[in-house]
């Protein structure tokens, strides 16, 4: 196929491509670029350009120590609460895929019914518990929930992909000695790389973006997380619509940011499982 | 030399096996119970985790729904089932129900496969896939605090960002009022919904399509199928597991939509976009009825529930047999 | 082989790191108690007043109570809005409320007091109660007794454009409904959206018919109604059906079903950019206006709601609300101390300068400078009736209620007798 019918080819694909990329863009650059105006401005000239580049709103919330403090905290709380839960479930997950025995898919069901409830309802109680459990105000009151209900999503998606090695790979493990959780250990989590990336970075963009939780658990701010900031940013400054923007903004930033580089070890992960010998 | 579990986790008829004796009987009982043990071992920490902090609350949200209760103290008006029947003749409830069918159907015909088409025109090796990948993600990133603030610009009426592009383009009387009238409002919702979710499913896709073995589409290839053939027939089988996922999550994640509509439009216009959760959250967080609000996620639990078992039995069920070990007593 | 030990060894690194830093971290957690080693009671004050210049003006205030009272540290606890609701609610639940906590009074006071969390401060506040305005003092009144002081009392009324209603032909201000309806009309035919409305949030719907019920059937019959939790009297049909009448004019914005109050593309931007003439709202209008939209200075002006013909209720009886604060039961002395200095003359003369609320002491109106203030100063001053918001009157729910049922009214889908019956229904569940 000559470089020129191949480059006709996947054109429509490109067209198709762009358009869907713009429409995912746009609502982002908005965004961005409201961060760069005056509020009154927004009102007036919302989709333009902005007539003067105030690099005020973002500079000042950078500035402020509050946003890194914030920040910090958010990633903290992320990362151990990814930890956690990836960790947990894939030793569930495991358990699940790979053994069969009495009762497995009783609990399967189990924990899927997890899902299935809705966290709204669930906070007032779960304040209580964790008052009583004398948890609040403490970064594990955040981290402990969030893992618990982040564990039925992690462990289907796990499951599923945990049951597609194949068998053979597990004969020549143990007929090599190794002890299931050896294989566990040395075999299947290297070679589910892409499923962990992927529950990876769900449980980093769901715990990043959960407000209600830190919010009920939080009561002094100096473990407030990036959302609560959000709000309370947006409760201050409400009607001044472009700072509001700005901090937004930034804090997407940081989880798009993350996002970027766990794409490439995703992509990592999967050259280098993808050798066959 | 051999380890403990082997002899009843081999799969396939062509290994041979000493013998049964007595002594060996015992030892696969044994055996047996190590195997059950460890399986379970590994089950622990996420036990602990799920039932302490999950099954819990949980627990307490149902004991609750059958109270009339202030969210002060403890429950303590006990009023049987009356909660749920004034659910069942709350017109906003029956009206909710109905919108989450809508938005179950519209996810499951439009967005899945708008997804999956995605996800596989960003297998190939194509110029820029990694730009395309990040782009189309990034908005599930989002936190639906920035997802709602955006698009109640973009579709604000004459103002808002939508109105102007149509205007540009020569489609003015497309425009309405958007978020506003309640006719349109479930549409629009939908359209932000896909905006924000559509990358997650096609994350899930990506990965799904690319732990199939290329040699596979390759054999196709070989053998004379067109890309559509070799879709057909090779990748969507392969793909099969992972597609059950999403439609499972996707049909969960309908029925329990909250955060996008309560930032967006709190339910309105007049409840034309409310959904279960929506209302639930207005019981129990506004007016202070918890008991009522805790009857809701039972009922929203029990729709979960059911649909999870009955996709759980007719749908998952194919894919328990094959790729997973299973116990053999007999060694054949 | 090689990028599977990396891979592991990352992992670990990931989950040694993040287990210590955890660790570490959580055992400085949770420590904070109001614990006086040293003779200093630490009382904790939570309020809502995240935006400037409320927020320097009472953390400055907070510091110069200190400064009175060396054995006292104020600790502030300050969330916003909604996270602050959400919040309470947690805490009410679990029965522990801050010592000194923001409150709007009516229903979900009660709420608090019924469940015994809240300090009675009659005897202790009785040497210098009487000083503040009575309409300030009523919201946190309950069977007699006081559960919260006030730093905070305002109404609603319209706010309209001057030019606007110049363009129109409207010389003054309408002080009838019918004259309204007719001023309504009058900018309908030059084009002017008459009304800005945010219908999304649902309780600026409800001013109208708040007031509609005050105006038709009387501050009496609408106490009335609430205690014996009866909403289908004639008077407050009447009031839908008048409502209906306006709603049928069309006179609000293009989309305003969907709209919010304070965005730049809601209510307050509407009548602040000059598209709309008139919104009904309370005295923090002006404010929100040039904050999210222009502003209208001097063009902008005050009138009270209209008087119905026929009906029992007077112009000069007024609807609105304000803030106060509540001590949890058992709080220290040092909380009944701060609720004095807050109300204080000098206090309320600081905060009417600097944060431009009108004045719970009457005496500390003289600092207002702001024209329309004043205006709305002086219609408190002469109200002869107060009603507080009906959301925050009553009983959560029944609150919600109303809210729901007159945007239904307002969108069509309900008549004025079901408006009525619902909140009827909901008022006797709550029972």
């Amino acid at each position: 196929m000559t470089r020129k019918t191949k480059a006709v080819r996947t054109l429509p694909l490109h067209v198709a491509l762009v358009a869907v990329g713009a429409l995912m863009v746009v609502p982002l650059v908005y965004a961005a670029l409201s961060g760069f105006k005056s509020t009154d401005e927004l009102s007036r000239n919302a989709f333009g350009l902005p007539e003067h580049w105030l690099t005020g709103n973002y500079t000042d919330i950078l500035g402020s120590g509050d946003f890194w403090r914030l920040l910090g905290n958010s990633t903290l709380i992320a990362v151990a609460t990814t930890v956690l839960v990836v960790a947990v479930s894939a030793l569930a997950a495991f358990s699940f895929a790979r053994f069969a025995f009495r009762g497995r898919e009783l609990m399967f069901t189990f924990f899927t019914m997890g899902l299935m409830f809705p966290f709204a309802v669930a906070a007032l109680p779960l304040f209580l518990l964790l008052r009583y459990l004398d948890l609040l105000d403490n970064p594990l009151g955040v981290i402990l929930p969030q893992a618990a209900y982040g564990l039925p999503m992690t462990i289907i998606i796990l499951r599923g992909f945990f049951r597609q090695i194949p068998g053979e790979l597990e004969e020549a493990a143990t007929l090599d000695g190794c002890s299931p959780f050896g294989f566990f250990w040395r075999v299947l989590l290297p070679m589910a790389r892409p499923a962990l990336g992927t529950v990876s970075v769900l449980a980093v963009v769901t715990s990043w973006n959960n407000f209600f939780l830190p919010l009920l658990v939080f009561t002094d701010n100096t473990w407030w997380t990036l959302p609560i900031g959000v709000q309370q940013f947006q409760g201050q400054y409400s009607a001044e619509y472009a700072r509001v923007f700005a901090y937004l903004v930034l804090a997407m930033v940081p989880a798009l940011a993350f996002y970027s580089v766990a794409e490439r070890q995703l992509v990592g992960g999967l050259t280098a499982g993808a050798t066959k010998g | 030399m051999t380890s403990t579990f082997l002899p009843d986790r081999r799969s396939g008829p062509d290994v041979e096996l000493p013998p049964p004796s007595a002594a060996f009987a015992r030892g696969r009982a044994r055996r047996r119970l190590l195997n059950w043990l460890t399986a379970v071992g590994f089950q622990v920490p996420a036990l602990v985790l799920f039932i302490g902090l999950v099954l819990l609350p949980m627990l307490f949200a149902l004991y609750a729904a059958f109270f009339r209760w202030g969210g002060f103290g403890m429950p303590s008006d006990y009023t049987g089932t009356d909660n749920f029947t004034r659910l069942f003749k709350d017109p906003v409830f029956l009206g909710d129900l109905w919108r989450c069918l809508v938005l179950v159907v519209l996810s499951l015909a439009l967005q899945l496969p708008f997804a999956l088409a995605m996800a596989v025109a960003l297998n190939q090796r194509l110029r820029g896939r990694a730009v395309y990948r990040m782009l189309f993600f990034a908005p599930y990133v989002l936190s639906e605090a920035i997802t709602g603030v955006l698009f109640s610009m973009v579709f604000a009426p004459d103002d808002g960002l939508a109105d102007h592009v149509l205007g540009g383009i020569g489609l003015d009387g497309l425009g309405g009022e958007w978020f506003a009238d309640p006719s349109y409002v479930m549409a629009t919702l939908f359209l932000v919904m896909t905006w924000k979710y559509f990358g997650f499913h096609m994350m899930l896709y990506l990965a799904g399509l690319q732990s199939i073995p290329a040699e596979l589409t390759e054999a196709a290839l070989i053998d004379g199928a067109n890309a559509w053939q070799r879709f057909r027939n090779v990748t969507l089988p392969l793909l099969a597991p992972t597609l059950r996922i999403s439609v499972f999550l996707s049909v969960i994640g309908s029925i329990q939509l909250f955060d996008l509509v309560w930032v967006v439009t709190q339910g309105g216009p007049d409840h034309h976009s409310e959904t279960m959760a929506v209302t639930m959250f207005q019981y129990g967080f506004k007016r202070y009825q918890v008991g009522y609000a805790s009857a809701i996620s039972v009922v929203m639990f029990g729709i979960c529930l059911v649909f999870a078992l009955a996709y759980q039995r007719f749908v998952l069920r194919r894919d328990l047999e094959g790729a997973t070990t299973t116990m053999r007593g007999d060694g054949k | 082989m090689g990028d599977r030990a990396l891979s592991r060894r990352g992992f670990l690194a990931a989950s040694a790191a993040a287990g210590m830093g955890v660790t570490a971290l959580s055992a400085c957690g949770g420590d904070s108690d109001g614990g006086s080693s040293d003779g200093t009671t630490t009382v904790e004050w939570w309020n809502i007043s995240t935006t400037e210049p409320a927020k320097t003006v009472w953390a400055g205030l907070a510091k110069k109570f200190e400064a009175q009272n060396p054995k006292v540290k104020l600790k502030i606890v300050q969330l916003e809005n909604d996270a602050y609701k959400s919040k309470m609610t947690a805490l009410t639940a679990s029965g522990k409320l801050p010592d000194i906590f923001h409150t709007w009074g009516g229903g979900v006071l009660k709420q608090q007091v019924d469940a015994g969390l809240v300090e009675d401060v009659t005897d202790r506040t009785k040497p210098w109660v009487d000083g503040l305005l009575s309409v300030a003092k009523a919201p946190y009144i309950l069977d007699d007794r006081t559960y919260a002081i006030p730093f905070d009392i305002g109404m609603v009324g319209f706010w309209y454009n001057k030019a606007l209603f110049k363009q129109a032909g409207v010389s003054t201000p309408p002080t009838t409904w019918s004259g309204f309806l007719d001023a309504v009309k009058k900018l309908r035919a030059k084009g002017i959206t008459p009304l800005a409305l945010a219908g999304k949030e649902k309780w600026p719907g409800m001013y109208y018919w708040a007031y509609l019920a005050m105006r038709t059937a009387g501050l009496d019959a609408l106490q009335k109604a609430s205690d014996d939790k009866d909403f289908t009297g004639a008077g407050f049909v009447e009031a839908g059906q008048h409502l209906k009448e306006l709603v049928q004019l069309h006179p609000f914005q293009k989309g305003f079903l969907g709209a919010a109050y304070s965005t730049p593309t809601g209510q307050a931007a509407s009548v602040g950019n000059g598209k709309a003439a008139m919104e009904l709202m309370g005295q923090w209008a002006p404010a929100v206006e040039a904050d999210a939209g222009k502003g209208l200075g001097k063009n902008l002006g005050f009138f009270p709601f209209p008087a119905v013909e026929g009906g029992k209720g007077v112009i000069t009886e007024v609807f609105g609300g304000g803030g106060g604060h509540a001590l949890r039961k058992g709080a220290p002395q040092a909380a009944v101390d701060f609720l004095k200095f807050f109300a204080s003359e000098t206090t309320d003369i600081q905060l009417v300068k600097k944060t431009g609320v009108l004045p719970v002491v009457p005496a500390a109106e003289s600092a207002i400078t702001d024209p329309n203030t004043k205006a709305v100063q002086a219609q408190l001053k002469g109200a002869t009736g107060f009603q507080l918001f009906l959301d925050q009157a009553y009983a959560p729910a029944v609150g919600q209620e109303v809210n729901d049922s007159v945007a239904a009214l307002i969108a069509g889908s309900k008549s004025p007798e079901q408006v009525t019956q619902s909140i009827t229904k909901t008022a006797k569940e709550e029972q």
